[in-house]
């Protein structure tokens, strides 16, 4: 067994500066403790990101097999490292504002980050359940990181016992799986179950491995918040401290959508007609609920964990597609979907109100007149989110239906097309609001640097991504063609 | 190039009013202006070859992976429109420097403007169907734009907000039907998919395509039941209206069921869907317009109608109603341009658009007046203008379309839309220029600088000379356009004023009559209406609105209510659900494996695990008897390990049973000893369903697995076990040397988790928590004699006794059922037995021990072990062995694994007894009890009643 850790490169590196700092954390002086660690982690994730970049991109086994590293798995990792990044930078001013600013909080994220790179590169039901739960264990802190307030805690809780049920699933499912194959590693799985060979058709999966795989699905659309195992995301959204939503919704998904896709596409990659679907059915059940449930909301993280249940519900169009095109529909819409929903939620962390963070949607009126910029970036998310072109969000509903309809799902992409009719509906809604709505009291006008800019960038690249959108989608391209290979 | 140049002129030119404005508001429109005209030469260059009939195409790849290039054609009906939008947007433009006030912002209204105007272009120009749809949200966001320019008109929000929703969702209906339209065709290039007409009406998905498509054209050019938004969205400044929705805007939607003409016209539903919208479109909108009072309002519906009117047209899917599409959408631009322009004067001089406020201003504004009455003339089709003459055309068509079955239906209808039509028209004319001059104007009119009424005056010449000379003026444009869509097989017409006595000429006139007839009852029919109840389209969508968004709250809340249970309730239905979906797909072979025989042994052993466990949940709110009915499960647990051959799990496991339910046992004391009731009856029933199910579907599942065979590491272990690590004892020789890394690892853990119970309760000691604990009385009566003698004998003689079994099982375990773990937990028993019987305050001035250094030793010991390996060259953690020979004692074999064990000992007694020293401390810190003194001291008993207060 060859131990040849390079590959394993950038998770090494986050892991040995997460130790790092959190001796540093405790040596700095407690005023400067949560700045000085947040910068550092910021240049950690930073640093991570360019050893990815400059990686080798060709497949690469590492960790007796059990981890790999890939043109995938790089995609994803830059994608979740910048996110993290932005989240713990999005949050240090909320955090000073709420007087809970303390270092492990950028801490937290790093080693949850760091289960979510693992979890990417999982090449093995064991690295799989190991990435997955030490990205989920910092979370559980984090969604109750402001442990004196009643609504943090109490969906601090509700994440974690959820997640437990979830997490079990997830790993009696992986049981399952290897009771019947013999094997744990994604590699010799599709051997095990009688993959096609010159003179067969691939056998039709066991019953035990169906509903192995199953159970699995079931735990991966807990994290990615999919109906019908979506039921935390509302009170988990509202009650934790917005930073820490924000990371919710995006790293957090982004690692679990990748996982999903490589275990569906590389072990049972055969098999699509098994597990399509289960998919299809998630699929169209999130995309509806996250157009319906959201029309009624008043508060806007209530809103976008719905709106993040519809999001996920397109994704998984792509994934059930389950073609090349499908992977790559889905790594761009996560993409997508990632700066979008940073820069809703610096949105949401830039109004205050006499120093109070608001989060109902009531709240927003006559923004476009006091705070015309940030008005018109949220604007910018919502039709962006709504999928209207020429913003970004359109191009990545555009590409998963694009997939969906060659890989003959014509209906799914239609019943998409139209739920995000009706989901257009809600986030118009709030441009209506910001725009056409006396104002009650007026904002505040001190804002915090890290969070302006990161809106500002976001939305830059929100709006103008059609301008120049060669290099994702070259980079999402090669990344699916790395694992539909 | 130049074509693409076309489109984006307007888009790079936005940038300049906004910059421009600085230089004064007549440089401003200017350049505003300029942009707009070259844009115009630049398409006019194009002009002679698209009319010899070629069709200039230009072409970049820009996401090829999305299907999507950059990629324009010029047909000659892209051509007319593409013109239409320009020559009307100068005008507008023009207009719209006299019509903005001063405090108006007009750089940015122009800027709007000229983003509007390429994102029409865009759709005109468009040969990519992706790209066309682009440029068609991106006309809804710059209308959005424009339309909510006036932002102190709270309508104006209103409508700018409804149009968006309306057409904006509409576009996307499309985006589904044009990615439909090019799965059918395989290309998303128009010119291409323009050839295919007989393939798509042949495909299953025509349909749905055509419904999608058909969705996003009606959204957009207000047809019913989508008329609503229209009239709304005319809060907006004037030449907005002017601009948006009469000449472009809302054309759009027709010029998209113009251009999908050759492939989706003529089929049943299409004949049906099409001409049955538009008639029902025309004839409503125009009963609506007749009553309006806002002259916007009615000019406004006025428009749907004759959009109406053009969507029949199109549906009817006869050449010759296409030609008379054409050359209608071509009148209607000119004069209903001119008929808003003419509203905005009136609003600009007299500060009103009611209608009964008005009247007489053809005295006061001769110019505007005149223009006007030509226009609105020109609207009820009067001849000799060119309203009359597609009016005819229209009618004429209509006199053909005749399904069987009502063969009077069509040309009825559209009859009395004309009718409806002229009445409207007059009343525009009629109401506000011709009558008395009143006396009680908002403010005094006059006409206004010239740049406001040339703009009409240029209109309306067209109007005038387009009903003159037809041929020679439209003649060619409307031949070109309607060639583009009839693919060269132009039909026989004639554009004329006198065709004779034709069927057309009589429902025109007897429409004309009836127009003025209705006009002059107009009062009385105007108070039988007010008195009939009618639907409002707008209400209705509010209606609509405000009850899906109640729908979703109410089954959002009543979804996600907060609770726990319900949630882990639906995620466990949930997964039960996908099972069974999963399960129909799967494949189910028969197991292989052969089961062992159960002998009656086993089958106690299973009642009572059974009865246990039903005891567990029937008496899960008494916590005691529910701990220890939990303990019986582990008993039954840990003889299933001895009876199927696994000593040393057997052991293991009934140690930590015992060590864990003692901790629990003393953590209890302080805790309630119930739980409160918190469910209901039936939704314990329904819970006991679920538990049922899952546990049902787990079972078969476990089946399934266990009856077939795989192969396990088992095997290799059991071989390599005394070979590779020494030991006979597979369990202890994985853990501490096939494994040692997951071991060291697990010690940490529980070093940790050891650490962590001593921060919790350390805490419990200090503060608000040690005040309530200092309150704190016994749930309970204690017993007479708090330390009964015997059972403080007895741990007394057996502590020796254990720590030697302790000692014993350390050193055989790794040959023999045993070990570190084991071992520990042994002498923790032990230890515990002492504070259990003799009493925590006896125990804790015995054993003056600091167990967080045990911790840290133990750690440190296995730890050292590990690096230990590296001396030799080995990597960490590899264990070596030898044997030993000893006098008496006989032959010896020692592991440098039993040392790593010793760590793992240290840390397992350690952990242990760090919970249980600090649960005493908070024992002793709660009921105060006096420490025994004597060497064989208990509790002698008091006598009764004295018990409970004891110490307090």
């Amino acid at each position: 067994m060859g131990f040849d850790l390079t590959p394993v490169l950038p998770e090494l590196f986050l892991l040995v500066a997460g130790l790092v700092l959190l001796v540093v954390g405790v040596l700095t002086r407690e005023g400067e403790a949560a700045r000085v660690v947040a910068t550092l982690s910021v240049l950690a994730l930073v640093i991570g990101s360019i050893i990815i970049a400059a990686s080798d991109k060709s497949p690469q086994l590492a960790l007796g097999g059990h981890y790999v590293a890939d043109g995938f798995s790089a995609f994803l990792k830059i994608l979740l490292f910048v996110g993290a990044a932005l989240a713990i930078l999005l949050a240090q001013g909320f955090l000073h504002d709420r007087r809970i600013a303390r270092f492990e909080y950028s801490l937290l994220v790093l080693f949850s980050t760091l289960g979510m790179s693992m979890m990417v590169s999982a090449n093995s039901f064991l690295a799989l359940y190991m990435g997955l739960e030490l990205s989920a264990l910092p979370l559980y802190v984090l969604a109750a990181f402001d442990r004196d307030n009643l609504r943090s805690t109490e969906a601090g809780l509700k994440y974690f016992v959820l997640g437990a049920l979830a997490s079990g699933m997830l790993l009696y499912g992986c049981s399952l799986v290897y009771g019947f194959a013999g094997t744990l590693s994604f590699d010799v799985l599709a051997d095990a179950f009688g993959a096609a060979t010159a003179e067969r058709p691939p056998a039709l999966l066991p019953l035990g491995a169906v509903v192995g795989l199953v159970f699995i699905i079931a735990g991966l659309a807990f994290k990615l918040a999919a109906v019908p195992f979506h039921m935390w995301t509302p009170d988990v959204y509202e009650g934790s401290p917005t930073p820490v939503t924000a990371f919710l919704a995006t790293a957090s998904k982004v690692a679990a959508a990748g996982l999903a896709v490589r275990v569906l596409m590389h072990p049972f990659g055969e098999w699509t007609a098994q597990w399509q679907q289960v998919v299809v059915l998630i699929s169209i059940a999130s995309m509806l609920l996250g157009a319906f449930a959201a029309i009624g909301q008043a508060n806007i993280k209530r809103l976008m964990a719905y709106s993040g249940i519809g999001h996920i519900g397109y994704a998984l169009v792509g994934v059930a597609a389950g073609s090349e095109r499908g992977v790559y529909a889905v790594l761009v819409y996560l993409a997508i979907y990632l700066v979008m929903t940073l820069g809703t939620f610096g949105c949401i962390l830039l109004m205050r109100r006499q120093g109070q963070y608001v989060e109902q949607i009531s709240d927003l009126a006559g923004l476009s007149r006091q705070r015309p910029m940030a008005a018109a970036a949220l604007g910018v998310f919502m039709f962006s989110q709504a999928g209207i072109p020429p913003l970004a969000g359109f191009f990545g509903k555009l590409l998963v239906f694009l997939a969906a309809v060659e890989a003959g799902l014509t209906w799914l992409a239609v019943l998409g097309v139209l739920s995000s009719c009706v989901a257009a509906f809600y986030y118009l809604r709030i441009v209506k609001v910001m725009y056409f709505d006396e104002a009650a009291e007026p904002f505040d006008t001190a804002v915090h640097p890290a969070v302006t800019g990161i809106t500002a960038i976001t939305a830059l690249a929100t709006l103008f991504f059609i301008v120049w959108p060669g290099p994702l989608l070259r980079a999402a391209g090669a990344a699916a063609a790395a694992l539909v290979r | 190039m130049s074509l693409a140049l076309v489109v984006l002129l307007p888009f790079i030119g936005a940038i300049l009013p906004p910059l421009m404005i600085r230089s004064g508001r007549t440089v401003c429109a200017t350049v505003t202006g300029s942009v707009t005209l070259s844009s115009l030469v630049l398409l006019l260059i194009h002009a002679p070859a698209v009319y010899r009939g070629e069709v200039p195409v230009v072409a970049y790849e820009w996401l090829p992976s999305l299907g999507l290039r950059f990629s324009f054609f010029a047909d000659g009906f892209g051509l007319f429109f593409a013109a239409l939008i320009l020559a009307i947007g100068l005008l507008i433009i023009i207009y719209a420097r006299f019509y903005l006030g001063r405090d108006d912002p007009m750089g940015r209204f122009y800027c709007y403007l000229l983003l509007f105007q390429g994102a029409m272009l865009g759709i005109v120009l468009s040969d990519n169907v992706l790209l066309l749809l682009i440029f068609w949200e991106l006309t809804s966001l710059s209308s959005f734009l424009l339309i909510g320019y006036w932002r102190h008109l709270p309508e104006g929000r209103q409508g700018a907000r409804m149009a968006l929703a309306v057409t904006g969702g509409g576009g996307l209906a499309m985006l589904a039907g044009m990615l439909l339209l090019g799965q059918i065709t395989g290309s998303y290039e128009l010119t291409e998919i323009l050839g295919q007409g007989e393939l798509v009406r042949a495909s299953p998905l025509y349909l749905p395509a055509l419904l999608l498509i058909l969705l996003g054209a009606f959204t957009k050019s207000a047809q019913f039941p989508f008329h609503f938004w229209l009239p709304h969205a005319m809060a907006a400044p004037t030449p907005v209206s002017a601009y948006l929705h009469s000449a472009t805007m809302v054309k759009a939607g027709i010029f998209l069921l113009g251009r999908l003409w050759p492939v989706l016209a003529g089929t049943e539903a299409w004949f049906l869907i099409v001409g049955g919208t538009g008639l029902v479109t025309m004839v409503i909108a125009a009963w609506i317009a007749l009553f309006k009072d806002d002259l916007k309002a009615l000019l406004a519906f006025s428009t749907v109608s004759h959009l109406g009117l053009v969507t029949m047209l199109w549906g009817f899917a006869t050449p010759f109603a296409a030609v008379a599409a054409v050359f209608h959408i071509l009148n209607h631009a000119t004069f209903k341009c001119a008929l808003f322009m003419t509203a905005g004067i009136v609003d600009h001089e007299v500060h009103s658009r009611d209608a009964r406020r008005l009247g007489g201003l053809l005295h006061l504004m001769p110019i505007t007046g005149t223009l006007a009455l030509v226009a609105s003339a020109s609207m009820a089709g009067l001849p000799p203008l060119n309203g009359f003459l597609s009016k005819e055309m229209m009618l004429e068509a209509a006199g053909h379309a005749r399904p069987p079955a009502y063969p009077w239906l069509v040309p009825g209808l559209a009859t009395f839309g004309a009718l409806l039509s002229v009445a409207y028209s007059a009343r525009y004319a009629v109401h506000v220029f011709l009558g008395p001059v009143r006396d009680d104007y908002p403010q005094h009119p006059h006409d206004p600088p010239a740049g406001m009424w040339l703009p009409v005056a240029v209109l309306v010449a067209l109007v005038v000379l387009i009903g003159l000379f037809p041929a020679a003026i439209a003649g060619p444009i409307v031949a070109g356009a309607s060639d583009a869509i009839l693919g060269g097989a132009l039909p026989d017409y004639k554009l004329a004023l006198w065709h004779g006595i034709t069927p057309a000429l009589l429902m025109s006139a007897v429409a004309t009559a009836g127009g003025l007839v209705l006009l002059a009852l107009f009062w009385p029919v105007r108070a039988v209406r007010d008195a009939m109840p009618r639907p409002e389209a707008k209400r209705i969508f509010d209606a609509i609105v405000l009850g899906a968004a109640n729908a979703a709250r109410r089954a959002s809340y009543g979804l996600h209510n907060g609770q726990l249970q319900r949630y882990v309730m639906f995620f466990v239905v949930s997964v039960l659900v996908l099972i069974l979906v999963g399960w129909q797909t799967g494949r189910l072979d028969a197991g292989t494996r052969e089961p062992l025989a159960a002998g009656y042994l086993a089958g106690i052993a299973w009642l009572l695990l059974l009865a246990g466990c039903i005891g567990i949940v029937a008496y899960h709110r008494q916590r005691f008897l529910a701990l220890i009915l939990t303990s019986l499960v582990g008993l039954i647990v840990s003889l299933a390990f001895l009876y199927l051959s696994a000593p040393d799990l057997a052991l293991t496991q009934i140690s930590v049973e015992v060590v864990t339910t003692i901790l629990m046992l003393l953590a209890l004391n302080f805790l309630p000893k119930e739980t409160v009731a918190e469910s209901s009856v039936a939704r314990r029933l329904r819970d006991g369903a679920l538990a049922l199910g899952s546990g049902a579907a787990f079972a078969a599942i476990v089946h399934d697995v266990l009856t077939r065979d795989f192969t396990s590491i088992s095997a290799y272990h059991l071989e390599q076990s005394k070979p590779g690590g020494g030991g006979t004892n597979v369990v202890n020789v994985i853990l501490v040397d096939f494994r040692g890394y997951d071991t060291y690892g697990e010690i940490i853990v529980l070093g940790i988790a050891g650490l962590a119970i001593f921060a919790l309760l350390d805490g419990a000691l200090r503060g608000p928590a040690a005040r309530r604990l200092a309150r704190w009385a016994p749930d309970q009566p204690r017993a007479a004699d708090l330390h009964p003698l015997i059972p403080v004998v007895a741990t007394r003689v057996m502590l020796p006794l254990a720590l030697m079994v302790g000692v014993y099982i350390f050193l055989r375990g790794h040959n023999l059922p045993g070990g570190g773990f084991i071992s520990a937990l042994v002498v923790a028993i032990a230890l515990l037995m002492q504070y259990m019987a003799s009493g925590f305050g006896w125990a804790e001035q015995r054993i003056r021990f600091d167990y967080h250094v045990l911790i840290g030793w133990g750690v440190l010991i296995a730890g050292l072990t590990g690096l230990g390996a590296w001396l030799f060259g080995l990597p960490f953690l590899t264990s070596g062995f030898d044997y030993f020979h000893f006098p008496v004692v006989g032959e010896v074999e020692l592991a440098t694994a039993a040392i790593f064990d010793l760590g793992v000992f240290l840390t397992v007694v350690g952990a242990v007894m760090v919970a249980l020293a600090n649960l005493s401390r908070i024992a002793r810190r709660a009921e105060p009890i006096p420490v025994p003194q004597e060497p064989m001291d208990y509790t002698a008993p008091v006598p009764e009643p004295a018990t409970t207060a004891e110490g307090r």
